[in-house]
Protein backbone atom coordinates (compact mmCIF):
# COMPACT_ATOMS: atom_id res chain seq x y z
CA UNK A 1 0.00 0.00 0.00
CA UNK A 2 1.18 3.80 -0.33
CA UNK A 3 1.22 6.30 1.83
CA UNK A 4 2.71 10.21 1.73
CA UNK A 5 4.53 11.85 4.06
CA UNK A 6 4.87 15.11 4.24
CA UNK A 7 7.42 17.33 6.27
CA UNK A 8 6.97 21.15 6.80
CA UNK A 9 9.16 24.03 7.94
CA UNK A 10 12.45 22.95 9.50
CA UNK A 11 11.58 19.34 9.28
CA UNK A 12 11.10 19.82 5.27
CA UNK A 13 14.32 21.51 5.41
CA UNK A 14 16.18 18.38 6.62
CA UNK A 15 13.77 15.52 5.48
CA UNK A 16 12.19 16.69 2.24
CA UNK A 17 8.63 16.44 1.22
CA UNK A 18 5.92 14.65 -0.42
CA UNK A 19 7.89 11.55 0.09
CA UNK A 20 5.45 8.04 -1.37
CA UNK A 21 6.70 5.27 -0.01
CA UNK A 22 5.16 1.51 -0.21
CA UNK A 23 4.72 0.10 3.09
CA UNK A 24 3.13 -3.45 4.61
CA UNK A 25 -0.18 -3.78 5.89
CA UNK A 26 -0.38 -2.59 9.46
CA UNK A 27 2.44 -0.38 9.35
CA UNK A 28 3.30 1.29 12.22
CA UNK A 29 3.18 5.04 12.76
CA UNK A 30 6.12 6.23 14.11
CA UNK A 31 8.26 2.91 12.86
CA UNK A 32 7.33 4.79 9.31
CA UNK A 33 8.18 8.24 10.53
CA UNK A 34 11.57 7.13 12.25
CA UNK A 35 12.64 5.21 8.79
CA UNK A 36 12.09 8.08 6.67
CA UNK A 37 14.13 10.13 9.44
CA UNK A 38 16.94 8.08 9.52
CA UNK A 39 18.36 8.77 6.14
CA UNK A 40 19.58 12.69 8.33
CA UNK A 41 20.57 12.45 11.57
CA UNK A 42 20.36 16.12 11.93
CA UNK A 43 16.43 15.64 11.03
CA UNK A 44 16.06 12.36 13.12
CA UNK A 45 16.93 14.35 16.22
CA UNK A 46 14.60 17.02 15.49
CA UNK A 47 11.85 14.51 15.41
CA UNK A 48 12.73 12.48 18.15
CA UNK A 49 13.48 12.39 21.33
CA UNK A 50 16.94 9.69 22.51
CA UNK A 51 14.42 7.00 24.33
CA UNK A 52 12.94 7.39 20.42
CA UNK A 53 9.67 9.25 21.57
CA UNK A 54 8.64 11.81 19.60
CA UNK A 55 9.56 15.39 21.15
CA UNK A 56 6.85 17.27 22.54
CA UNK A 57 6.59 19.91 20.20
CA UNK A 58 6.30 18.12 17.32
CA UNK A 59 2.96 17.68 15.63
CA UNK A 60 1.56 14.49 13.65
CA UNK A 61 -1.76 14.96 11.82
CA UNK A 62 -3.07 11.75 9.85
CA UNK A 63 -5.24 12.86 6.73
CA UNK A 64 -5.71 15.97 8.59
CA UNK A 65 -6.55 14.71 11.86
CA UNK A 66 -4.26 15.57 14.98
CA UNK A 67 -2.82 12.29 15.86
CA UNK A 68 -1.65 12.59 19.72
CA UNK A 69 2.32 11.54 19.72
CA UNK A 70 1.96 9.63 22.79
CA UNK A 71 -0.49 7.14 21.44
CA UNK A 72 1.06 7.47 17.93
CA UNK A 73 2.87 4.30 18.79
CA UNK A 74 0.04 2.20 18.54
CA UNK A 75 -1.41 3.92 15.25
CA UNK A 76 -1.42 2.33 11.69
CA UNK A 77 -1.45 3.69 8.63
CA UNK A 78 -3.65 2.88 6.09
CA UNK A 79 -3.57 2.96 2.18
CA UNK A 80 -3.47 6.35 0.87
CA UNK A 81 -3.21 8.07 4.14
CA UNK A 82 -1.32 11.40 4.02
CA UNK A 83 0.96 11.85 7.25
CA UNK A 84 1.87 15.21 7.67
CA UNK A 85 4.79 15.96 10.26
CA UNK A 86 5.69 19.51 11.44
CA UNK A 87 6.50 22.00 14.38
CA UNK A 88 4.43 23.66 16.78
CA UNK B 1 -12.80 36.39 2.23
CA UNK B 2 -10.39 33.74 3.63
CA UNK B 3 -7.71 33.06 2.25
CA UNK B 4 -3.73 32.09 1.68
CA UNK B 5 -2.06 33.30 -0.92
CA UNK B 6 1.21 34.79 -2.33
CA UNK B 7 -0.54 38.01 -3.32
CA UNK B 8 -0.67 41.15 -1.50
CA UNK B 9 -4.09 42.41 -0.30
CA UNK B 10 -6.03 45.27 -1.24
CA UNK B 11 -7.20 46.46 2.35
CA UNK B 12 -9.24 49.32 0.90
CA UNK B 13 -11.04 47.15 -0.78
CA UNK B 14 -11.45 45.10 1.96
CA UNK B 15 -13.00 47.50 4.02
CA UNK B 16 -14.95 48.93 1.58
CA UNK B 17 -16.86 45.66 1.36
CA UNK B 18 -17.24 45.00 4.49
CA UNK B 19 -19.28 48.48 4.78
CA UNK B 20 -22.93 46.01 5.04
CA UNK B 21 -25.95 48.12 6.73
CA UNK B 22 -25.67 47.93 10.51
CA UNK B 23 -22.25 47.94 10.39
CA UNK B 24 -20.72 50.72 13.06
CA UNK B 25 -17.45 49.46 13.56
CA UNK B 26 -14.71 48.19 11.65
CA UNK B 27 -11.56 47.20 12.97
CA UNK B 28 -8.39 46.11 10.73
CA UNK B 29 -5.16 44.23 11.90
CA UNK B 30 -2.50 44.07 9.36
CA UNK B 31 0.67 42.20 10.78
CA UNK B 32 3.64 43.08 8.69
CA UNK B 33 7.33 42.08 8.32
CA UNK B 34 9.23 43.91 11.08
CA UNK B 35 12.81 45.41 10.86
CA UNK B 36 14.28 43.18 13.33
CA UNK B 37 17.33 43.43 11.39
CA UNK B 38 16.48 40.58 8.86
CA UNK B 39 16.56 40.53 5.23
CA UNK B 40 13.29 38.95 4.31
CA UNK B 41 10.91 36.80 6.08
CA UNK B 42 9.69 33.56 4.28
CA UNK B 43 6.05 31.85 5.13
CA UNK B 44 5.13 28.65 4.63
CA UNK B 45 1.52 26.82 5.39
CA UNK B 46 0.20 23.79 5.09
CA UNK B 47 -2.75 24.78 2.97
CA UNK B 48 -5.22 21.95 3.50
CA UNK B 49 -5.17 22.36 6.98
CA UNK B 50 -4.54 25.74 7.70
CA UNK B 51 -7.49 26.91 5.09
CA UNK B 52 -10.58 25.37 6.96
CA UNK B 53 -8.95 26.38 10.68
CA UNK B 54 -8.69 29.51 9.45
CA UNK B 55 -12.38 29.32 8.22
CA UNK B 56 -13.66 27.55 11.51
CA UNK B 57 -12.08 30.89 13.33
CA UNK B 58 -13.45 33.17 11.18
CA UNK B 59 -16.74 31.59 11.90
CA UNK B 60 -16.77 30.95 15.73
CA UNK B 61 -15.55 34.35 16.10
CA UNK B 62 -18.35 36.01 13.59
CA UNK B 63 -21.14 33.99 15.92
CA UNK B 64 -19.37 34.53 19.27
CA UNK B 65 -19.06 38.41 18.80
CA UNK B 66 -21.77 39.15 16.33
CA UNK B 67 -19.94 40.28 13.71
CA UNK B 68 -21.26 41.56 10.28
CA UNK B 69 -17.79 40.48 7.86
CA UNK B 70 -14.66 38.74 8.81
CA UNK B 71 -11.86 38.65 6.43
CA UNK B 72 -8.95 36.84 6.69
CA UNK B 73 -5.81 36.78 4.84
CA UNK B 74 -2.43 34.92 5.39
CA UNK B 75 0.49 35.61 3.22
CA UNK B 76 3.08 32.96 2.03
CA UNK B 77 6.45 32.96 0.40
CA UNK B 78 9.07 35.43 0.88
CA UNK B 79 8.05 38.95 1.99
CA UNK B 80 10.17 42.15 2.29
CA UNK B 81 10.24 44.05 5.20
CA UNK B 82 7.13 46.20 5.48
CA UNK B 83 4.97 43.69 3.44
CA UNK B 84 1.92 42.79 4.92
CA UNK B 85 1.81 39.32 6.22
CA UNK B 86 -1.75 38.40 7.66
CA UNK B 87 -4.60 41.34 7.23
CA UNK B 88 -7.63 40.81 9.58
CA UNK B 89 -11.04 42.80 8.50
CA UNK B 90 -14.08 42.88 11.33
CA UNK B 91 -17.09 44.31 10.66
CA UNK B 92 -19.31 44.49 14.13
CA UNK B 93 -22.13 47.37 14.84
CA UNK B 94 -20.12 48.14 17.58
CA UNK B 95 -16.62 49.08 18.53
CA UNK B 96 -16.43 46.47 21.62
CA UNK B 97 -17.59 43.80 19.46
CA UNK B 98 -14.80 44.39 16.64
CA UNK B 99 -12.04 44.87 18.86
CA UNK B 100 -12.57 41.35 20.78
CA UNK B 101 -13.57 39.66 17.85
CA UNK B 102 -10.03 40.59 15.95
CA UNK B 103 -7.97 40.38 18.83
CA UNK B 104 -9.57 37.06 19.37
CA UNK B 105 -9.16 35.57 15.37
CA UNK B 106 -5.38 36.67 15.69
CA UNK B 107 -4.46 35.00 18.97
CA UNK B 108 -6.44 31.73 17.75
CA UNK B 109 -4.41 31.99 14.37
CA UNK B 110 -1.27 32.19 16.52
CA UNK B 111 -2.05 29.34 18.68
CA UNK B 112 -2.61 26.59 16.43
CA UNK B 113 -2.92 27.56 12.55
CA UNK B 114 -0.07 25.50 10.71
CA UNK B 115 1.51 28.16 8.99
CA UNK B 116 5.27 29.17 10.06
CA UNK B 117 7.48 31.82 9.34
CA UNK B 118 11.41 32.09 8.45
CA UNK B 119 13.50 34.98 9.58
CA UNK B 120 16.47 35.31 6.54
CA UNK B 121 18.96 37.27 8.22
CA UNK B 122 22.24 37.97 7.27
CA UNK B 123 24.08 35.66 9.31
CA UNK B 124 21.89 32.72 8.35
CA UNK B 125 18.53 31.50 8.59
CA UNK B 126 15.94 30.57 11.50
CA UNK B 127 12.38 29.30 12.09
CA UNK B 128 10.60 31.17 14.54
CA UNK B 129 7.54 30.07 16.62
CA UNK B 130 4.33 32.59 16.41
CA UNK B 131 5.46 33.96 20.26
CA UNK B 132 9.09 33.81 19.93
CA UNK B 133 11.47 36.91 20.51
CA UNK B 134 12.16 38.46 16.77
CA UNK B 135 15.12 39.23 15.09
CA UNK B 136 18.37 38.46 13.84
CA UNK B 137 20.48 37.88 17.13
CA UNK B 138 17.81 37.23 19.70
CA UNK B 139 17.03 34.44 21.65
CA UNK B 140 20.03 32.49 20.23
Amino acid sequence: MTVRVRFFARFRELLGTDIVVTVPEGKGLVDLVKEIAQKNREGYDALFDKKGAFREFVIIMQNGKRVDTAAAGTARVADGDEIAVFPR
Amino acid sequence: MIAIQTDDVDIGKLITAAKKRGTGAIVVFDGIVRDDDIREMELEAYGEVALPELEKIASEAKKTYNLLSVDVIHRIGRLAIGENILVIVVGAGHRKEAYEGSRFIIEAIKAGVPIWKKELCRDGDRWVPGDHQHGCGTGK
